[in-house]
């Protein structure tokens, strides 16, 4: 059952979703951060994605590369709670310490069910600025899948920065974490 | 099935549609059918066992089910002790899921979230829930359920989609999962209710575990109903159902809590449970939670931070003092809960208290030094003293 549901959300996201390939070099996301890539990366849109840009190299039901750029004071992180849904929405605050914007993206990650473990939660220079990194394990809800995830983030002028990669733990996420990195350490915010 | 079950099942059914109101003023009694039998595969009442089954094979492998055999095995002796002849056909799966919600399969498979789980103060209150699930399982209404969705007309999109096959899917996890109609969930309380007083609980629990969850819901938006428990959302009112098993419990008094028994068996887990459930975000929910169980005295140091975790999450005028209260108080005395210092560092540090920001985020180093945020916590006591 749990194919056939991965299946049909597959089959939807296709169906609105648009798929164009990243370039190699810089990207500009946003207005602000400019991201270094090379390989083989797909920018997938598909309502729902937003405010993040969700990138992708094995396909989206595997791996995810999220990009935040600019994200600003109240912001909500995800798509927002349809109208009469009691679900609270993770918003980001502009006063937020560097445990809290985590602990945010750990709830945003964790909103469809999926458990989330924090690994490790150190200090990070991310596109020259005072910044953080994170490693968490995480078990997807939807197909009982163990991931594993990176992410790098940092505030400045009081709008968000950040990337999170996750993919499963034990081939594909070892495949592209040293990328991933690479990436991470080469963002420039302007 | 035999004919003279599908009777027996029928006929309680519409003796349950014939009489909500009086369900609760007479003593309830309750004779269960004998044990069932696999379903002819054609049927499609065999056809939702085999999905379930093949749900079942994966929840099997699932990571996210509980793998703690003692805890398992407590649940399932439950499971037993109200199962009135069925036992060996109930099969229970922890599952870690932090929302409030159990359910039972017509093949025997029952889930039961963490979140339920948490929520919790002793036996006698998973009895009702585990109760109320075994009363729509052995009254087949999840089969019920079947035929009723594939009487409506929803079926062609989903046939159009995933062909014969996933619509015998979708049809299964709908009729399982999803809400009961009304006269189901009275049938299934006061079946549970039974089951429970059979088998020695305090049936006034079962009216305790709605009443926790109303005080949830209205703590989040002033509201009565819950769109994040599958299992509140069905067509009785809350308060009308916690009101009828309120007065079920006084035809059917006496019997135990068993506070002592679940606390011994979930005491390990809880802290885990906890993460998961300030995770969610939902802090107005959690707030109550973490007060009750404060007040009720079970494990309040630990309480005590998580409730300040939500103060200091939530970030509302006046959160910061409520947090900084409640970590103080879960530090003081014997065995506080690293943590703890790490919030108040946090708060300190925020409002430029550094000697205080400093002294405690040394403390939490010397207790956790492992902690997954130890590089961070040095870095900010580094900043501190330069």
């Amino acid at each position: 059952m749990k194919n056939l549901l991965v299946l049909a959300i597959a089959l939807l996201l296709t169906a609105c979703a648009s798929v164009k390939k990243v370039e190699s070099g810089a990207n500009l996301v946003g207005e602000r951060m400019s991201i270094n890539v090379d390989g083989n990366w797909n920018h997938f849109d598909f309502p729902g994605s937003k405010p993040a840009q969700v990138w992708t190299m094995e396909g989206i039901t595997i791996d995810e590369l999220l990009v935040y750029s600019g994200i600003r004071d109240g912001q909500v992180m995800h798509q927002e709670s349809s109208a009469g849904s009691r679900q609270k929405d993770f918003a980001f605050r502009k006063t937020m310490q560097t445990e809290e914007i985590v602990s945010m993206l750990e709830g945003v990650l964790s909103r469809d069910g999926s458990t989330f473990k924090l690994l490790k939660l150190e200090p990070f220079a991310f596109g020259g600025k005072k910044g953080f990194r994170f490693e968490y394990e995480r078990i997807r809800k939807i197909d009982n899948v163990q991931m594993r995830g990176v992410g790098f983030g940092a505030v400045d002028k009081e709008e968000l920065f950040a990337l999170v990669y996750q993919a499963p733990r034990l081939t594909f996420f070892p495949r592209h974490q040293s990328r991933i990195e690479t990436i991470a350490k080469a963002v420039s915010i302007q | 099935m035999k004919r003279r079950q599908v009777l027996a099942a029928g006929c309680a059914c519409c003796a349950s549609m014939i009489a909500p109101r009086t369900w609760a003023q007479t003593t309830p009694d309750y004779s269960a059918p004998q044990r069932f039998q696999r379903p002819d595969i054609a049927s499609d009442e065999g056809g939702l066992w085999a999905m379930m089954d093949r749900e079942e094979k994966a929840l099997r492998r699932s990571p996210l089910v509980l793998r703690d055999a003692r805890l398992t095995g407590y649940v399932q002796d439950l499971a037993c002790r109200l199962g009135d002849g069925h036992c060996p056909d109930i099969r229970i799966f922890l599952v870690r899921t932090p929302l409030f919600n159990a359910s039972m399969a017509p093949n025997g498979m029952m889930q039961i979230w963490t979140g339920l789980l948490l929520r919790m103060e002793n036996e006698a209150q998973l009895a009702a829930v585990i109760g109320h699930e075994i009363g729509h399982y052995l009254q087949r209404h999840s089969v019920d359920r079947l035929r009723d969705i594939k009487a409506k007309a929803a079926a062609s999109q989903v046939l159009a989609l995933f062909g014969l096959a996933g619509a015998i899917g979708q049809f299964a996890v709908m009729a399982s999962t999803f809400a009961y109609g009304r006269d189901h969930e009275h049938e299934a309380d006061r079946i549970g209710a039974y089951l429970m007083h059979r088998a020695g609980y305090q049936v006034a629990e079962s009216a305790v575990v709605w009443n926790n969850l109303l005080d949830e819901t209205r703590a989040r938006e002033g509201n009565e109903t819950s769109e994040t428990s599958p299992l509140f959302a069905t067509h009785p009112a809350p308060p009308e159902r916690r009101d009828n098993l309120a007065r079920l419990a006084e035809l059917l008094p006496g019997g135990t809590a068993g506070k002592d028994p679940f606390a011994a068996h979930t005491a390990h887990l809880i802290d885990e449970w906890l993460q998961d459930e300030i995770k969610r975000g939902q802090y107005a929910e959690s707030l109550v939670l973490l007060s009750r169980r404060i007040k009720t005295g079970s494990n309040p140091k630990l309480m005590q931070y998580y409730r300040g975790e939500v103060h200091r999450l939530r970030g509302q005028t006046g959160d910061h003092d409520r947090a900084l209260d409640d970590y103080q108080a879960a530090v003081a005395g014997d065995q506080p809960p690293p943590p703890a210092f790490r919030g108040i560092g946090l708060v300190a540090r925020q409002r430029g208290q550094k000697q205080d920001a400093r002294q405690a985020f040394a403390r939490y180093l010397d207790l956790a030094p492992d902690a997954p945020d130890s590089a961070l916590i040095k870095s900010y006591l580094a900043e501190l003293d330069s």
